[in-house]
Protein backbone atom coordinates (compact mmCIF):
# COMPACT_ATOMS: atom_id res chain seq x y z
CA UNK A 1 0.00 0.00 0.00
CA UNK A 2 1.41 3.59 -1.02
CA UNK A 3 2.28 5.47 2.08
CA UNK A 4 1.26 9.10 2.27
CA UNK A 5 4.47 10.27 3.64
CA UNK A 6 8.00 7.67 3.99
CA UNK A 7 10.81 8.67 6.30
CA UNK A 8 13.37 6.32 4.43
CA UNK A 9 16.92 6.88 6.48
CA UNK A 10 16.60 10.23 7.45
CA UNK A 11 19.66 11.50 9.39
CA UNK A 12 20.57 14.95 10.69
CA UNK A 13 23.87 16.12 12.38
CA UNK A 14 24.36 19.37 13.96
CA UNK A 15 28.55 20.04 13.88
CA UNK A 16 29.08 16.42 14.68
CA UNK A 17 26.14 15.83 16.68
CA UNK A 18 24.10 13.29 15.39
CA UNK A 19 20.24 14.97 16.21
CA UNK A 20 18.07 12.26 13.70
CA UNK A 21 19.89 8.94 13.26
CA UNK A 22 18.50 6.74 10.55
CA UNK A 23 14.85 7.18 10.97
CA UNK A 24 12.87 4.96 8.94
CA UNK A 25 8.77 5.22 9.27
CA UNK A 26 5.86 5.09 7.06
CA UNK A 27 2.28 7.06 7.21
CA UNK A 28 -0.49 5.68 6.18
CA UNK A 29 -3.91 7.36 5.17
CA UNK A 30 -6.35 7.66 8.11
CA UNK A 31 -3.86 7.76 10.92
CA UNK A 32 -3.20 9.93 13.85
CA UNK A 33 0.57 9.04 14.42
CA UNK A 34 2.10 10.12 17.63
CA UNK A 35 5.75 11.24 18.04
CA UNK A 36 6.83 11.46 21.49
CA UNK A 37 9.98 10.93 23.61
CA UNK A 38 12.00 13.26 26.00
CA UNK A 39 13.56 17.01 25.54
CA UNK A 40 16.47 16.36 22.59
CA UNK A 41 15.32 13.10 21.59
CA UNK A 42 15.23 14.71 18.01
CA UNK A 43 11.29 15.04 17.66
CA UNK A 44 11.13 18.34 16.66
CA UNK A 45 14.55 18.54 14.37
CA UNK A 46 12.61 15.21 12.34
CA UNK A 47 9.40 17.73 11.60
CA UNK A 48 11.71 20.22 10.21
CA UNK A 49 13.34 17.96 8.09
CA UNK A 50 9.81 16.41 6.94
CA UNK A 51 8.42 19.77 5.91
CA UNK A 52 11.75 21.00 4.43
CA UNK A 53 13.26 23.48 7.38
CA UNK A 54 16.35 21.21 7.49
CA UNK A 55 17.96 20.04 4.63
CA UNK A 56 18.78 16.03 5.49
CA UNK A 57 22.28 14.50 5.37
CA UNK A 58 21.65 11.12 4.79
CA UNK A 59 18.26 9.27 3.66
CA UNK A 60 15.31 10.20 1.64
CA UNK A 61 11.40 11.65 2.01
CA UNK A 62 8.86 10.81 0.05
CA UNK A 63 5.12 12.23 -0.25
CA UNK A 64 2.69 9.59 -2.48
CA UNK A 65 5.94 8.30 -3.56
CA UNK A 66 6.98 11.94 -4.96
CA UNK A 67 10.83 12.17 -3.74
CA UNK A 68 11.07 15.66 -2.33
CA UNK A 69 14.26 15.33 -0.66
CA UNK A 70 15.36 18.26 -2.21
CA UNK A 71 12.36 20.59 -2.53
CA UNK A 72 12.40 23.48 -0.63
CA UNK A 73 9.34 23.77 2.46
CA UNK A 74 6.80 25.99 -0.10
CA UNK A 75 6.91 22.94 -2.63
CA UNK A 76 6.22 19.79 -0.01
CA UNK A 77 3.06 22.42 1.13
CA UNK A 78 2.04 22.21 -2.42
CA UNK A 79 2.29 19.10 -2.33
CA UNK A 80 0.36 18.36 0.37
CA UNK A 81 2.36 18.62 3.76
CA UNK A 82 1.04 21.38 6.19
CA UNK A 83 3.10 22.74 9.19
CA UNK A 84 1.56 24.12 12.75
CA UNK A 85 4.24 25.56 14.91
CA UNK A 86 4.74 24.63 18.26
CA UNK A 87 4.71 28.77 18.62
CA UNK A 88 2.50 29.73 16.68
CA UNK A 89 3.04 31.87 13.61
CA UNK A 90 -0.18 33.69 13.11
CA UNK A 91 -0.21 37.01 11.41
CA UNK A 92 -0.69 39.27 14.71
CA UNK A 93 -1.41 42.74 12.50
CA UNK A 94 -3.78 40.89 10.45
CA UNK A 95 -7.59 39.84 11.73
CA UNK A 96 -8.68 36.75 12.11
CA UNK A 97 -10.59 36.69 8.88
CA UNK A 98 -7.28 37.88 7.15
CA UNK A 99 -5.37 35.03 8.25
CA UNK A 100 -7.58 32.42 6.79
CA UNK A 101 -8.32 34.21 3.34
CA UNK A 102 -4.20 34.36 3.16
CA UNK A 103 -4.34 30.07 3.78
CA UNK A 104 -7.08 30.07 1.34
CA UNK A 105 -5.84 31.75 -1.42
CA UNK A 106 -4.87 30.01 -4.89
CA UNK A 107 -1.09 29.73 -4.11
CA UNK A 108 0.35 29.27 -7.98
CA UNK A 109 -1.73 28.86 -10.90
CA UNK A 110 -4.42 26.20 -11.80
CA UNK A 111 -4.32 25.72 -7.68
CA UNK A 112 -8.12 25.82 -6.81
CA UNK A 113 -8.34 28.45 -4.10
CA UNK A 114 -10.92 27.48 -0.78
CA UNK A 115 -14.11 29.80 -1.13
CA UNK A 116 -15.77 32.44 1.17
CA UNK A 117 -18.13 29.70 2.31
CA UNK A 118 -15.58 27.43 3.21
CA UNK A 119 -13.81 29.95 4.83
CA UNK A 120 -16.48 30.33 6.87
CA UNK A 121 -17.37 26.86 7.64
CA UNK A 122 -13.67 27.05 8.80
CA UNK A 123 -14.57 29.73 11.10
CA UNK A 124 -17.31 27.59 12.66
CA UNK A 125 -14.47 24.85 12.78
CA UNK A 126 -12.00 26.53 14.95
CA UNK A 127 -14.74 28.15 16.79
CA UNK A 128 -13.37 31.59 15.96
CA UNK A 129 -16.86 32.75 14.11
CA UNK A 130 -16.86 35.62 16.94
CA UNK A 131 -13.44 36.79 16.70
CA UNK A 132 -13.37 37.05 12.71
CA UNK A 133 -12.88 40.66 12.94
CA UNK A 134 -10.30 40.92 15.90
CA UNK A 135 -7.00 41.17 15.31
CA UNK A 136 -5.14 38.04 15.20
CA UNK A 137 -2.67 39.36 18.26
CA UNK A 138 -5.41 40.19 20.68
CA UNK A 139 -6.22 35.98 20.69
CA UNK A 140 -5.72 33.77 23.46
CA UNK A 141 -2.70 31.35 22.93
CA UNK A 142 -5.15 28.61 22.43
CA UNK A 143 -6.99 30.33 19.91
CA UNK A 144 -3.95 31.67 17.49
CA UNK A 145 -3.09 27.64 17.59
CA UNK A 146 -6.81 26.90 16.52
CA UNK A 147 -6.75 29.69 14.07
CA UNK A 148 -3.25 28.51 12.96
CA UNK A 149 -4.31 25.06 12.05
CA UNK A 150 -7.69 26.69 10.23
CA UNK A 151 -5.48 28.65 8.00
CA UNK A 152 -3.45 25.56 7.13
CA UNK A 153 -5.80 23.50 6.62
CA UNK A 154 -7.65 26.30 4.12
CA UNK A 155 -4.40 25.29 2.05
CA UNK A 156 -5.69 21.97 1.94
CA UNK A 157 -2.98 19.65 2.88
CA UNK A 158 -3.07 15.93 3.01
CA UNK A 159 -0.93 15.88 6.37
CA UNK A 160 -0.86 17.67 9.03
CA UNK A 161 2.30 18.07 10.90
CA UNK A 162 1.28 19.51 14.60
CA UNK A 163 4.76 20.64 16.91
CA UNK A 164 3.22 20.73 20.42
CA UNK A 165 -0.05 21.86 19.60
CA UNK A 166 -1.36 21.98 23.33
CA UNK A 167 2.10 23.45 24.84
CA UNK A 168 0.90 26.39 27.11
CA UNK A 169 -2.79 25.61 26.52
CA UNK A 170 -5.23 24.93 29.28
CA UNK A 171 -6.83 21.38 30.02
CA UNK A 172 -9.91 22.20 28.18
CA UNK A 173 -8.41 24.07 25.35
CA UNK A 174 -5.73 21.07 24.79
CA UNK A 175 -9.80 18.83 24.77
CA UNK A 176 -10.67 21.14 22.44
CA UNK A 177 -7.55 20.59 20.15
CA UNK A 178 -8.04 16.79 20.86
CA UNK A 179 -11.05 16.85 19.16
CA UNK A 180 -10.38 19.07 16.62
CA UNK A 181 -7.62 16.39 15.11
CA UNK A 182 -9.76 13.86 15.46
CA UNK A 183 -13.04 15.52 13.96
CA UNK A 184 -10.33 16.79 10.66
CA UNK A 185 -9.62 13.49 10.34
CA UNK A 186 -12.94 11.94 10.41
CA UNK A 187 -14.61 14.28 8.10
CA UNK A 188 -11.68 13.92 5.38
CA UNK A 189 -10.45 17.18 6.03
CA UNK A 190 -6.89 15.99 6.36
CA UNK A 191 -5.93 12.54 5.48
CA UNK A 192 -3.58 11.32 8.38
CA UNK A 193 -2.25 13.64 10.96
CA UNK A 194 1.22 13.63 13.12
CA UNK A 195 1.72 15.00 16.90
CA UNK A 196 4.80 16.08 18.19
CA UNK A 197 3.67 16.09 21.84
CA UNK A 198 5.16 15.93 25.60
CA UNK A 199 1.07 15.53 27.15
CA UNK A 200 0.54 11.39 27.05
CA UNK A 201 -3.34 12.28 27.89
CA UNK A 202 -3.78 14.21 24.64
CA UNK A 203 -1.75 11.87 22.66
CA UNK A 204 -3.70 9.00 24.11
CA UNK A 205 -6.72 10.60 23.38
CA UNK A 206 -6.15 11.21 19.51
CA UNK A 207 -3.29 8.67 18.26
CA UNK A 208 -3.71 4.84 17.59
CA UNK A 209 -0.49 4.80 16.39
CA UNK A 210 2.37 5.99 18.30
CA UNK A 211 6.66 6.42 17.72
CA UNK A 212 9.41 6.34 20.92
CA UNK A 213 12.25 8.66 20.07
CA UNK A 214 15.18 8.60 21.97
CA UNK A 215 18.70 10.03 21.19
CA UNK A 216 17.53 10.81 17.25
CA UNK A 217 16.42 7.00 16.99
CA UNK A 218 13.08 5.69 16.66
CA UNK A 219 13.59 2.75 19.77
CA UNK A 220 9.63 1.82 20.05
CA UNK A 221 6.30 1.96 17.80
CA UNK A 222 2.93 0.68 18.83
CA UNK A 223 -0.16 1.92 20.92
CA UNK A 224 0.11 3.86 23.42
CA UNK A 225 -0.60 1.00 26.06
CA UNK A 226 2.12 -0.78 24.08
CA UNK A 227 4.98 1.25 24.44
CA UNK A 228 4.48 2.14 27.79
CA UNK A 229 4.73 -1.26 28.93
CA UNK A 230 7.70 -1.22 26.82
CA UNK A 231 10.97 -1.87 29.12
CA UNK A 232 13.25 -0.08 26.76
CA UNK A 233 11.03 2.98 26.46
CA UNK A 234 10.64 3.11 30.32
CA UNK A 235 14.58 3.19 30.38
CA UNK A 236 15.19 6.21 28.13
CA UNK A 237 12.82 8.14 30.01
CA UNK A 238 13.79 7.41 33.34
CA UNK A 239 17.66 8.23 31.51
CA UNK A 240 18.91 4.32 32.02
CA UNK A 241 19.93 3.78 28.40
CA UNK A 242 22.63 5.89 26.91
CA UNK B 1 -17.23 20.44 18.58
CA UNK B 2 -15.86 23.23 19.36
CA UNK B 3 -18.79 24.82 21.36
CA UNK B 4 -20.31 28.46 20.25
CA UNK B 5 -22.18 30.34 22.57
CA UNK B 6 -25.38 32.41 22.40
CA UNK B 7 -26.27 32.90 18.39
CA UNK B 8 -28.05 36.18 19.18
CA UNK B 9 -25.10 37.23 21.19
CA UNK B 10 -22.79 36.45 18.19
CA UNK B 11 -24.64 38.74 16.29
CA UNK B 12 -24.52 41.47 18.49
CA UNK B 13 -20.99 41.09 18.51
CA UNK B 14 -20.30 40.50 15.16
CA UNK B 15 -22.07 43.57 14.13
CA UNK B 16 -20.38 45.87 17.11
CA UNK B 17 -17.19 44.81 14.90
CA UNK B 18 -18.81 45.82 11.67
CA UNK B 19 -19.50 49.13 12.89
CA UNK B 20 -15.74 49.36 14.03
CA UNK B 21 -14.62 48.75 10.43
CA UNK B 22 -17.66 51.03 9.10
CA UNK B 23 -16.19 54.04 11.64
CA UNK B 24 -12.28 53.46 10.73
CA UNK B 25 -13.15 53.29 6.96
CA UNK B 26 -14.87 56.30 7.41
CA UNK B 27 -12.30 57.63 9.56
CA UNK B 28 -9.62 57.20 5.86
CA UNK B 29 -12.26 58.70 3.81
CA UNK B 30 -12.68 61.89 5.60
CA UNK B 31 -8.72 62.27 5.83
CA UNK B 32 -8.46 61.88 2.15
CA UNK B 33 -11.64 64.07 1.51
CA UNK B 34 -9.77 66.75 3.70
CA UNK B 35 -6.42 66.47 2.18
CA UNK B 36 -7.34 66.40 -1.07
CA UNK B 37 -9.91 69.58 -0.58
CA UNK B 38 -7.43 71.38 0.86
CA UNK B 39 -4.72 70.35 -1.70
CA UNK B 40 -7.30 70.83 -4.40
CA UNK B 41 -8.02 75.10 -3.42
CA UNK B 42 -4.57 75.93 -2.45
CA UNK B 43 -3.63 76.89 -6.37
CA UNK B 44 -6.83 79.46 -5.73
CA UNK B 45 -5.93 80.48 -2.47
CA UNK B 46 -2.39 81.38 -3.54
CA UNK B 47 -0.91 83.86 -6.23
CA UNK B 48 2.57 83.41 -4.93
CA UNK B 49 3.72 80.66 -7.99
CA UNK B 50 6.55 79.65 -6.17
CA UNK B 51 4.46 78.81 -3.12
CA UNK B 52 2.64 76.60 -5.50
CA UNK B 53 5.51 75.29 -7.19
CA UNK B 54 6.52 74.04 -4.30
CA UNK B 55 3.92 71.92 -3.33
CA UNK B 56 4.70 70.07 -6.30
CA UNK B 57 7.68 69.39 -5.40
CA UNK B 58 6.02 67.85 -2.18
CA UNK B 59 3.98 66.25 -4.17
CA UNK B 60 6.43 64.01 -6.21
CA UNK B 61 8.25 63.28 -2.98
CA UNK B 62 5.19 61.98 -1.86
CA UNK B 63 5.44 59.53 -4.51
CA UNK B 64 8.86 58.65 -3.54
CA UNK B 65 7.37 57.91 0.03
CA UNK B 66 4.92 56.32 -0.93
CA UNK B 67 6.85 53.56 -3.03
CA UNK B 68 9.15 53.22 0.20
CA UNK B 69 5.84 52.80 2.57
CA UNK B 70 4.62 50.09 0.13
CA UNK B 71 8.22 48.52 0.84
CA UNK B 72 8.95 49.08 4.34
CA UNK B 73 5.37 50.13 5.63
CA UNK B 74 3.30 46.80 3.83
CA UNK B 75 6.11 44.45 2.93
CA UNK B 76 7.75 45.22 5.93
CA UNK B 77 11.79 45.25 4.20
CA UNK B 78 13.38 48.60 5.06
CA UNK B 79 15.33 50.17 2.54
CA UNK B 80 18.19 52.41 3.30
CA UNK B 81 18.91 52.98 -0.46
CA UNK B 82 15.48 53.54 -2.25
CA UNK B 83 16.97 56.81 -3.79
CA UNK B 84 19.15 54.80 -6.10
CA UNK B 85 15.83 54.71 -8.05
CA UNK B 86 15.01 58.02 -7.36
CA UNK B 87 17.85 59.59 -8.08
CA UNK B 88 18.17 57.20 -11.33
CA UNK B 89 14.89 58.18 -12.97
CA UNK B 90 16.80 61.64 -12.81
CA UNK B 91 20.25 60.35 -14.75
CA UNK B 92 18.30 58.26 -16.98
CA UNK B 93 16.22 60.84 -18.38
CA UNK B 94 18.97 63.01 -18.42
CA UNK B 95 21.34 60.71 -20.46
CA UNK B 96 18.50 59.76 -22.70
CA UNK B 97 18.28 63.07 -23.42
CA UNK B 98 21.25 65.10 -23.48
CA UNK B 99 24.05 62.76 -23.76
CA UNK B 100 25.18 61.95 -27.82
CA UNK B 101 26.28 59.26 -29.57
CA UNK B 102 24.72 55.88 -30.54
CA UNK B 103 20.94 56.29 -30.07
CA UNK B 104 21.06 59.26 -28.03
CA UNK B 105 19.61 61.53 -27.33
CA UNK B 106 16.26 60.62 -27.95
CA UNK B 107 13.02 62.55 -27.66
CA UNK B 108 11.47 63.24 -23.73
CA UNK B 109 8.71 61.51 -23.47
CA UNK B 110 10.33 57.92 -25.20
CA UNK B 111 13.47 59.04 -22.47
CA UNK B 112 10.54 58.76 -20.09
CA UNK B 113 9.57 55.30 -21.00
CA UNK B 114 12.54 53.64 -21.40
CA UNK B 115 13.84 55.33 -18.18
CA UNK B 116 11.02 53.36 -16.46
CA UNK B 117 11.98 50.08 -18.46
CA UNK B 118 15.92 50.07 -17.71
CA UNK B 119 14.83 51.03 -13.72
CA UNK B 120 12.28 47.87 -14.08
CA UNK B 121 14.96 45.35 -15.96
CA UNK B 122 18.13 46.79 -12.94
CA UNK B 123 16.00 46.50 -9.88
CA UNK B 124 14.57 42.66 -11.33
CA UNK B 125 18.30 41.46 -11.36
CA UNK B 126 18.85 42.93 -8.40
CA UNK B 127 16.16 41.43 -6.68
CA UNK B 128 16.96 38.16 -8.18
CA UNK B 129 20.24 38.72 -6.83
CA UNK B 130 19.62 39.30 -3.19
CA UNK B 131 15.79 37.59 -3.26
CA UNK B 132 16.17 34.36 -4.89
CA UNK B 133 20.78 33.70 -4.69
CA UNK B 134 22.16 31.38 -2.78
CA UNK B 135 21.66 32.93 0.01
CA UNK B 136 18.24 34.89 0.43
CA UNK B 137 18.85 38.26 2.24
CA UNK B 138 16.06 39.54 4.61
CA UNK B 139 15.59 41.91 7.82
CA UNK B 140 18.81 43.71 8.53
CA UNK B 141 20.82 42.21 5.53
CA UNK B 142 18.61 43.45 2.79
CA UNK B 143 19.17 47.21 4.70
CA UNK B 144 22.49 46.82 4.82
CA UNK B 145 22.75 45.64 0.50
CA UNK B 146 20.45 48.61 -0.10
CA UNK B 147 22.53 51.20 2.12
CA UNK B 148 25.45 49.83 -0.09
CA UNK B 149 23.56 50.48 -3.28
CA UNK B 150 22.57 54.12 -2.67
CA UNK B 151 26.72 54.61 -1.46
CA UNK B 152 28.09 52.88 -4.73
CA UNK B 153 26.08 54.67 -7.08
CA UNK B 154 26.83 58.08 -5.56
CA UNK B 155 29.99 57.41 -5.94
CA UNK B 156 29.86 55.96 -9.10
CA UNK B 157 27.74 59.16 -9.98
CA UNK B 158 30.25 61.46 -8.73
CA UNK B 159 33.30 59.71 -10.40
CA UNK B 160 31.36 59.00 -13.36
CA UNK B 161 32.73 61.79 -16.15
CA UNK B 162 31.19 62.51 -18.82
CA UNK B 163 28.20 60.23 -18.58
CA UNK B 164 27.53 61.32 -15.05
CA UNK B 165 28.58 64.55 -15.03
CA UNK B 166 30.69 64.00 -12.19
CA UNK B 167 30.67 66.09 -9.27
CA UNK B 168 28.45 68.85 -11.15
CA UNK B 169 25.75 66.37 -12.31
CA UNK B 170 23.99 66.89 -15.38
CA UNK B 171 21.46 70.31 -16.64
CA UNK B 172 18.52 69.28 -18.09
CA UNK B 173 17.48 70.22 -21.95
CA UNK B 174 13.96 69.53 -21.82
CA UNK B 175 11.21 71.01 -20.25
CA UNK B 176 7.54 69.72 -18.63
CA UNK B 177 5.02 70.64 -21.58
CA UNK B 178 2.60 68.89 -23.66
CA UNK B 179 0.84 70.59 -26.60
CA UNK B 180 2.77 74.04 -25.62
CA UNK B 181 0.85 73.42 -22.24
CA UNK B 182 3.87 74.65 -19.78
CA UNK B 183 3.61 71.70 -17.21
CA UNK B 184 7.34 72.88 -15.66
CA UNK B 185 6.17 75.76 -12.77
CA UNK B 186 3.84 76.99 -11.09
CA UNK B 187 -0.02 76.04 -11.23
CA UNK B 188 1.25 73.74 -14.91
CA UNK B 189 3.40 71.97 -12.74
CA UNK B 190 1.25 71.34 -9.32
CA UNK B 191 -1.36 69.74 -11.31
CA UNK B 192 0.78 67.45 -12.98
CA UNK B 193 2.97 66.68 -9.55
CA UNK B 194 -1.13 66.25 -7.75
CA UNK B 195 -2.32 64.10 -10.88
CA UNK B 196 0.84 61.83 -10.70
CA UNK B 197 0.25 61.27 -6.94
CA UNK B 198 -3.58 60.84 -7.08
CA UNK B 199 -3.01 58.17 -9.55
CA UNK B 200 -0.02 56.55 -7.80
CA UNK B 201 -2.35 56.82 -4.21
CA UNK B 202 -5.08 54.77 -5.68
CA UNK B 203 -2.87 51.87 -7.47
CA UNK B 204 -1.30 51.56 -4.90
CA UNK B 205 -4.51 51.58 -2.40
CA UNK B 206 -5.66 49.04 -5.19
CA UNK B 207 -2.81 47.16 -4.52
CA UNK B 208 -2.60 46.85 -0.93
CA UNK B 209 -6.68 45.85 -0.69
CA UNK B 210 -6.13 43.46 -3.39
CA UNK B 211 -4.96 39.92 -2.43
CA UNK B 212 -1.70 40.45 -3.38
CA UNK B 213 -1.02 43.41 -0.80
CA UNK B 214 -2.69 41.00 1.82
CA UNK B 215 -0.07 38.29 1.06
CA UNK B 216 2.47 41.33 1.54
CA UNK B 217 1.38 42.35 4.24
CA UNK B 218 1.35 38.94 5.31
CA UNK B 219 5.71 38.45 4.32
CA UNK B 220 6.01 41.67 6.95
CA UNK B 221 3.70 39.35 9.68
CA UNK B 222 5.78 36.54 9.43
CA UNK B 223 7.71 35.56 5.79
CA UNK B 224 8.23 31.73 7.15
CA UNK B 225 4.83 31.12 7.88
CA UNK B 226 4.05 32.54 3.93
CA UNK B 227 5.95 30.27 2.83
CA UNK B 228 4.53 27.14 4.65
CA UNK B 229 1.24 28.12 3.02
CA UNK B 230 2.84 27.37 -0.24
CA UNK B 231 3.55 30.86 -1.82
CA UNK B 232 6.70 31.78 -3.71
CA UNK B 233 7.99 34.12 -1.36
CA UNK B 234 11.00 35.02 -3.48
CA UNK B 235 8.91 35.58 -6.48
CA UNK B 236 7.03 38.03 -4.27
CA UNK B 237 9.40 39.93 -3.20
CA UNK B 238 11.27 40.21 -6.60
CA UNK B 239 7.72 42.08 -7.75
CA UNK B 240 7.31 43.79 -5.28
CA UNK B 241 10.84 45.16 -5.50
CA UNK B 242 10.10 46.10 -9.20
CA UNK B 243 6.92 47.88 -8.73
CA UNK B 244 7.99 50.36 -5.76
CA UNK B 245 11.85 50.63 -7.77
CA UNK B 246 9.69 51.61 -11.27
CA UNK B 247 7.23 54.45 -8.81
CA UNK B 248 10.64 55.72 -7.12
CA UNK B 249 12.14 56.09 -10.79
CA UNK B 250 9.03 57.53 -11.99
CA UNK B 251 8.96 60.41 -9.25
CA UNK B 252 12.85 61.04 -9.86
CA UNK B 253 12.32 61.46 -13.37
CA UNK B 254 9.61 63.67 -12.59
CA UNK B 255 10.91 65.76 -10.06
CA UNK B 256 14.97 66.40 -11.42
CA UNK B 257 13.38 67.18 -14.45
CA UNK B 258 11.21 70.18 -13.03
CA UNK B 259 14.41 70.85 -10.79
CA UNK B 260 16.56 71.70 -14.08
CA UNK B 261 19.49 69.22 -13.08
CA UNK B 262 20.17 66.23 -11.16
CA UNK B 263 23.54 65.80 -9.20
CA UNK B 264 24.82 62.68 -7.54
CA UNK B 265 23.50 63.16 -3.94
CA UNK B 266 19.90 62.32 -5.82
CA UNK B 267 20.92 58.52 -5.73
CA UNK B 268 22.98 58.87 -2.42
CA UNK B 269 21.94 57.78 1.46
CA UNK B 270 21.01 61.04 2.63
CA UNK B 271 17.88 61.51 0.56
CA UNK B 272 17.34 57.49 1.30
CA UNK B 273 17.28 58.42 4.76
CA UNK B 274 15.54 61.11 4.60
CA UNK B 275 12.31 59.46 2.84
CA UNK B 276 12.14 56.86 5.96
CA UNK B 277 11.69 60.18 8.08
CA UNK B 278 8.59 61.03 6.09
CA UNK B 279 7.11 57.68 6.30
CA UNK B 280 7.83 57.52 9.99
CA UNK B 281 6.08 60.88 10.77
CA UNK B 282 3.21 60.25 8.33
CA UNK B 283 3.02 56.22 9.72
CA UNK B 284 4.35 53.52 7.81
CA UNK B 285 1.87 51.29 6.63
CA UNK B 286 -0.93 53.52 6.00
CA UNK B 287 -0.57 54.83 2.75
CA UNK B 288 -1.66 58.33 3.16
CA UNK B 289 0.42 59.14 6.43
CA UNK B 290 3.89 59.28 4.07
CA UNK B 291 1.86 61.85 1.83
CA UNK B 292 0.72 63.65 5.31
CA UNK B 293 4.36 63.33 6.37
CA UNK B 294 6.70 64.33 3.48
CA UNK B 295 4.16 67.55 3.12
CA UNK B 296 4.27 67.82 6.77
CA UNK B 297 8.12 68.04 7.12
CA UNK B 298 9.38 69.61 3.91
CA UNK B 299 6.94 72.50 4.20
CA UNK B 300 8.23 73.28 7.97
CA UNK B 301 11.73 73.02 6.66
CA UNK B 302 11.05 75.29 4.37
CA UNK B 303 9.32 77.56 5.98
CA UNK B 304 11.30 77.46 9.52
CA UNK B 305 14.49 77.51 7.42
CA UNK B 306 13.63 80.95 5.97
CA UNK B 307 12.96 82.50 9.19
CA UNK B 308 15.18 80.67 11.83
CA UNK B 309 18.38 80.80 9.56
CA UNK B 310 20.77 79.01 13.14
CA UNK B 311 18.32 77.33 14.90
CA UNK B 312 15.86 75.70 12.19
CA UNK B 313 17.38 72.56 12.02
CA UNK B 314 17.72 71.99 16.06
CA UNK B 315 14.06 72.50 16.01
CA UNK B 316 13.29 70.33 12.90
CA UNK B 317 15.49 67.87 15.01
CA UNK B 318 13.97 68.44 18.44
CA UNK B 319 10.45 67.87 16.67
CA UNK B 320 10.87 64.48 15.25
CA UNK B 321 12.16 62.65 17.67
CA UNK B 322 9.10 64.39 19.98
CA UNK B 323 6.47 63.26 17.38
CA UNK B 324 8.25 59.67 16.85
CA UNK B 325 8.57 59.18 20.81
CA UNK B 326 4.55 60.36 21.41
CA UNK B 327 3.30 58.77 18.10
CA UNK B 328 5.25 56.02 17.31
CA UNK B 329 3.36 54.67 14.40
CA UNK B 330 3.09 58.08 13.12
CA UNK B 331 0.40 60.22 12.61
CA UNK B 332 -1.74 58.93 10.79
CA UNK B 333 -1.56 55.60 12.64
CA UNK B 334 -2.34 57.73 15.99
CA UNK B 335 -5.22 59.56 14.43
CA UNK B 336 -7.03 56.76 13.78
CA UNK B 337 -5.53 54.07 12.21
CA UNK B 338 -6.14 55.80 9.10
CA UNK B 339 -4.51 52.78 6.43
CA UNK B 340 -5.23 52.52 3.41
CA UNK B 341 -6.36 48.67 4.81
Amino acid sequence: MTALLEARGVTKSFAGFTAVADVSFRLQVGEITGLVGSNGAGKTTLLNCLYGKTPIDRGSIFLNDVDVTAMQASWRVRLGLGMVFQLTSVFNELSVLENLRLGALAKYKRARPSSDHEIGAMLKTIGLELQQYDIAANLSHGEQQWLEIGMVLLAKPQILLLDEPTSGMTKAEAAKTADLCKQLLASGAVKSIVVVEHNIDFIRRVSEKVLVMHRGSIISSGTIDEIQKDQLVRDSFLGRIK
Amino acid sequence: MLALSNPLVNRFSVAQKWATEFSQSRRRRATEFLLGAVLLLLPFASSDSFFIDRFGRYFIWAIFAISVDLMWGYGGMLTFGHAAFFGSGGYLVAIFTTRAGWFLPIPLWLALLLTLCVVAAFAYLLAELVFRGRMPLRGIEFAVITLALAYLLEQYARAGGEITGGQNGILFEDKLEIFNLDLHRGRGFYALAGISLLIIYLVSRSFVNSRSGLVTRGIRGSEDRIELLGYNVPKLKVGLFVMVSVIAGFAGSLFYLHDGIVSPSAVGVTASTQVLLWVALGGRGTLIGPIVGTITLQHLTATLSGTLLDTWLLIIGVLLIAVVMIFPSGIMGYLGKGSAK
